[in-house]
């Protein structure tokens, strides 16, 4: 009895994990509009030692000629580095791991000539993080499957939570900093620019005595 | 107590394990020059369509406030699912009334282009009836899902903060670099406008010019 649960457990588990790998990679991807003339970019700021992976491919040609039309596809770095440059293709992917923390830039434009204002539709699957772990080798790895996979799945994206809320915390106390720097500054800038106005004035006025006095007007 | 101190091993070793593998914050930006189009597929009809967006500061010179950009929803049956006029930022959440491709929109009335940062997501928990369909789905998987949704839903929210978050340095920065440069005009323009007075009074009182006026 307990041997035969077992199996159906095993079965519930790999039937889940199938619908669950098709119900993200479905859920996960948008859709774009990319104009007949110039590029759409999309663009997020991610922070380093982040794992991003991504996979691009022409949905739907409103011209009604799916194997005619490619794209070309770019990523940039904050830094302006190329990450990926792939022109002419369908469909493509990238993945990589950031090392500055900024805003990454995925543009795409259509190769060749188009018919103005027809635009193409692209779907873009853009996932970093945890979202991008590959569960499938770390189920084979540590040999889990089923409710445990879901369940470790779930401490994966909890421990996300918990990190990206130390990460926000960070940000706002040096966001507060600045806030702190800017009051002080704009006291002290304040006050002295009436200092500033008052040694200028006596300057003025020294300068015009001794300028009247030479001119013995005085 | 040994099944405690299984998984509390577990746990420290998947801890140590993604400690480095981190941020499932994934807010992309778009910039809606006039209107911007997102389309995302929604597998089941009841599932539920949350999100939010944030418009991220362009440095407005003058106005206190941003313009607003106006955000709508459209199902696949081409009726107006949601919509939100003249924002800087909402979250939104709606359940799909069908299946198929909803278009989610931006749409800016100022010429200035616009830097949107939006998060969509589509929970679907499987209901009784998909358990009846499926005999192979557990009623466990149903309470997975639904702390699944849960744990997006917090997700969601750590992005909508982290967008308006950014949104709020912007601002900061501007602030920061306007205080310094500022000032610093003002010190010079004070320093020219004193010694241009110096030089009007000198001028007034040279003989060339005004020899007999003064």
């Amino acid at each position: 009895m307990a041997g035969r649960s077992d199996e159906r457990m095993g079965a519930v588990g790999f039937l889940a994990l199938i619908c669950l790998i098709a119900c993200a990679q479905v859920g996960e991807a948008i859709w774009l509009t990319i104009p007949s003339s110039g590029t759409k970019c999309i663009s997020e700021e991610i922070r380093s030692g982040v794992i991003v992976l991504a996979d691009y491919y022409i949905v739907d040609d409103e011209q009604g000629h799916i194997g005619t039309s490619t794209i070309s596809a770019r990523v940039t770095s904050p830094y302006g580095n190329n990450l990926h440059h792939n022109e002419n293709v369908t469909h493509g992917q990238f993945a990589f791991t950031t090392t500055e923390a900024g805003n990454y830039v995925a543009c795409f434009w259509i190769n060749g000539h188009r018919q103005e204002g027809v635009g193409l539709k692209i779907g873009v699957d853009w996932k970093i993080g945890v979202a991008a772990k590959d569960w499938e080798s770390v189920a084979k790895k540590e040999k889990i499957e089923g409710v445990e996979l879901e369940l470790t799945k779930l401490e994966g994206a909890i421990e996300a939570i918990h990190s990206n809320l130390i990460y926000l915390k960070d940000r706002e106390a040096e966001m507060r900093e600045v806030s702190e720097t800017t009051n002080a500054r704009v006291a002290w800038f304040s006050i002295m620019s009436l200092g500033v106005c008052i040694v200028v004035s006596i300057l003025q006025l020294w300068y015009l005595r001794i300028y009247f006095q030479k001119k013995k007007l005085i | 107590m040994e099944a405690r101190h299984r998984s509390k091993n577990l746990l420290v070793s998947f801890f140590l394990l993604w400690s480095f593998l981190v941020t499932p914050i994934s807010s992309l930006s778009v910039t809606v020059n006039d209107v911007e189009c997102v389309y995302e597929y929604v597998l089941y009809e009841g599932d539920t369509v949350s999100g939010n967006y944030v418009v991220v500061d362009h440095d407005i010179f003058w106005a206190s406030d941003h313009p607003g950009i106006d955000f709508t929803v459209t199902s696949p049956a081409g009726n107006s699912v949601h919509s939100q006029k003249g924002t800087s930022g909402d979250k939104f959440e709606f359940k799909a009334p069908r299946a198929g491709m909803y278009k989610f929109c931006f749409h800016n009335p100022y010429s200035t282009p616009e830097t949107v940062s939006f998060y969509i997501h589509i929970g679907h928990i499987p209901n009784d009836h998909d358990l009846a369909k499926d005999e192979h789905l557990d009623p466990i998987n149903v309470k997975i899902a639904e702390l699944r949704e849960a744990l997006e839903s917090v997700t969601a929210e750590q992005k909508y903060l982290k967008a308006r978050d950014t949104r709020h340095r912007h601002t900061n920065e501007s602030t920061r670099k306007r205080v310094i440069y500022y000032t610093l005009a003002e010190y010079l323009l004070l320093a020219c406008a004193s010694s241009l007075q110096v030089f009007y009074i000198r001028r007034l009182f040279s003989k060339s010019i005004a020899y007999n006026r003064v």
